[in-house]
């Protein structure tokens, strides 16, 4: 999972986004749009659906996603009619969205018997099942799934260990139970539930379930000639691009692209840091805890599944809304983050002061668009807007670190890496099981170098990011210019 | 004996379709075969980069490639 490996289904997707972003930048999308399909899915290529025509309308499905547009709610328009549509209506809602037409419907008997069965005299299954959906037929246990009302009570007492649970990709990835089918047996988000992680996309086998994307907007105002756009890079951006892309060249590449300005989120992080610290040693004097506010599926999972600690998250904006407040107020410039979290497409929407997000993933694909190679441009340009501090963000347990270092008190911190232990996490404060002072909530494994977009495997990415934040200007926070 | 030249394209295309993978693949087999293969990184192979990620075998250009069809072409030709 964090090795984000290129699947066939990632490199499809890929390559739409490059197709779009070089239609949108060489000012043809409006004719050659229609072409795409036909363009990816060839008649003598490699064939992962039953046929051709089948591939193609998959693609022009996701080609509606990636405009901005749920291809349920659009089922008989084309991506030339939706591309007209576009700035009129209100694009997707929901960032993660189900391609219905690419989802295989997974065979969801959830509990069938296999072979280890042996037929045995205690029959615990027959005995246990609460509906007499099984019995034995030719020396084998069977399950009725008619009658069947997957309690899984059978599984448990199988001494053989021999009834099996079939579960979805999908719904086994969703860590909020967010993950169902409809009528057709076709997976279904529920969105009361949704955090937006990510985690079903990087599931699905078929690339059933993707993201809406910004990628023709940003293309759109990277175009034009007098732009005035600053991109906001999250703190795990560094050697997301090629080992031997340093964080100078991608800077100086951005603004070869078309970028005006480049700034470490990581400069956000040191002004939230600053903050968020002296929030929480005012709650500590008042004998309270804190919820660290920098994740948003984090935030998004105690809203929705933890409602009574919702008043325990920091009020503190996250460091891509602080970046880009500040950047507003300093230039008045367009802001597009860009980072390895599909989240923060949903956070952004919220506040005016980001104007777009991007992943890394959507920036590379742009980059090939306009015929960047990163491996042999030899540009540079000094970056070193964050301190040490704000640049680890970027993983598990950084936030917590600095949490430690500002406060200078012996404060009782507790990390959730992932969104299963936030949860068991968050359990126990509610019982009181476990008493803090502060928690850091990271939905992604690892922390933001763990992130469904990201193009490096997490552990790699840790370690890029731990030399980058030890090369920094200041040590703290509270040192750097623009915080002290 | 001549070592075979495997030359992985690590170009901004190639890389975003799968040349790391290749990379990580290509120091695990030069591990086991020191002696026999030599393994090289380049920035761009003849502008293929419409079929990336491409790879260069003893100078023949092969287009699309995955870590386990480059897997088994070396292993076929050590
Ligand atoms: S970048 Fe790999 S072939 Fe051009």
């Amino acid at each position: 999972m964090a090795g984000n490996t290129v699947s066939e289904i990632v490199k499809i997707k890929r390559k739409i986004y490059i197709e779009l972003a070089k239609q949108v930048l060489n000012n043809e999308i409006e004719n050659k749009i229609s072409k795409i399909p036909f363009k990816i899915a060839k008649e003598d290529g490699e064939r992962y659906r039953c046929c051709v025509h089948k591939e193609r309308a998959i693609i022009e499905e996701r080609i509606k996603l990636v405009l901005g547009f749920d291809p349920k709610l659009h089922k008989n328009e084309k991506p030339v009619d939706l591309l007209k549509k576009r700035g009129q209506e209100d694009c997707c809602d929901n960032i993660v969205n189900v391609i219905e037409l690419a989802c295989d419907s997974c065979p969801i008997d959830k509990y069938t018997v296999t072979d280890s069965c042996r037929n045995c005299v205690a029959h615990k299954c027959v005995n246990t099942c609460p509906v007499d959906a099984i019995v034995t037929i030719q020396n084998k246990a069977f399950i009725d799934q008619k009658k069947c009302i997957e309690c899984g009570k059978c599984r448990e007492v199988c001494p053989y260990g021999a009834i099996h649970e079939n579960i979805r990709p999908c719904v086994r990835a969703c860590s909020v139970d967010a993950l169902t089918s409809n009528s057709e047996r076709k997976a279904k988000i529920d969105y009361e539930k949704c955090v937006d992680c990510g985690s079903c996309i990087r599931a699905c086998p078929f690339g059933a379930i993707s993201d809406s994307t910004e990628i023709v907007n940003v293309c759109r105002t990277i175009q034009k000639g007098k732009r005035n756009i600053t991109a906001l890079l999250a703190p795990s951006f560094v050697g997301q691009f090629g080992a031997k892309v340093k964080p100078e060249i991608l800077k100086s590449a951005l603004k070869e692209i078309g970028f005006d300005e480049v700034i470490e989120v990581g400069l956000g992080a040191d002004l939230v840091a600053v903050e968020e610290s002296q929030e929480l040693k005012e709650k500590i004097m008042e004998d309270d805890f804190l919820l660290s506010s920098c994740c948003p599926s984090f935030k998004k999972t105690v809203q929705k599944h933890f409602e009574e600690l919702k008043p325990k998250i920091s009020k503190t904006v996250s460091p891509m809304v602080k970046i880009a407040e500040k950047v507003k107020e300093d230039t008045g410039n367009k802001t597009v983050f860009i980072g390895p979290c599909i989240s923060k497409k949903a956070e952004s929407c919220k506040y005016d002061s980001v104007d777009h997000v991007l992943t890394f993933e959507e920036l590379m694909c742009i980059m090939v668009a306009a015929e960047m190679n990163l491996a042999s441009y030899e540009k540079k340009e000094g970056i070193k807007d964050s301190s040490s501090h704000g640049r680890q963000f970027a993983f598990s347990g950084g936030l917590s670190k600095v949490m430690e270092d500002l406060t200078e008190k012996e404060i009782k911190t507790v990390k959730g890496n992932g969104l299963d232990e936030c949860q068991k996490l968050l359990n126990e404060i509610m019982t009181g099981e476990t008493e803090i002072d502060f928690m850091e909530g990271m939905a992604c494994q690892g922390g933001c170098a763990g992130g469904p977009a990201n193009l490096n495997k997490s552990k790699v990415t840790k370690k890029l990011v731990e030399l980058f934040s030890n090369q920094a200007e200041y040590k703290r926070a509270d040192q750097n210019e623009y915080t002290a | 004996m001549k070592k075979l030249t495997v030359e992985v394209c690590i170009g901004t295309p190639c890389y975003l379709m799968g040349a790391r993978e290749l990379i990580d693949d290509m120091t695990e087999l030069q591990n086991e075969y020191e002696d026999k293969i030599k393994f090289k990184t380049l920035h761009c192979i003849e502008e293929r980069c419409e079929n990336a990620p491409i790879v260069k075998i003893d100078g023949e250009i092969y287009e699309e490639m995955t870590p386990d069809k480059l897997r088994e072409i070396i292993l076929e030709r050590i």
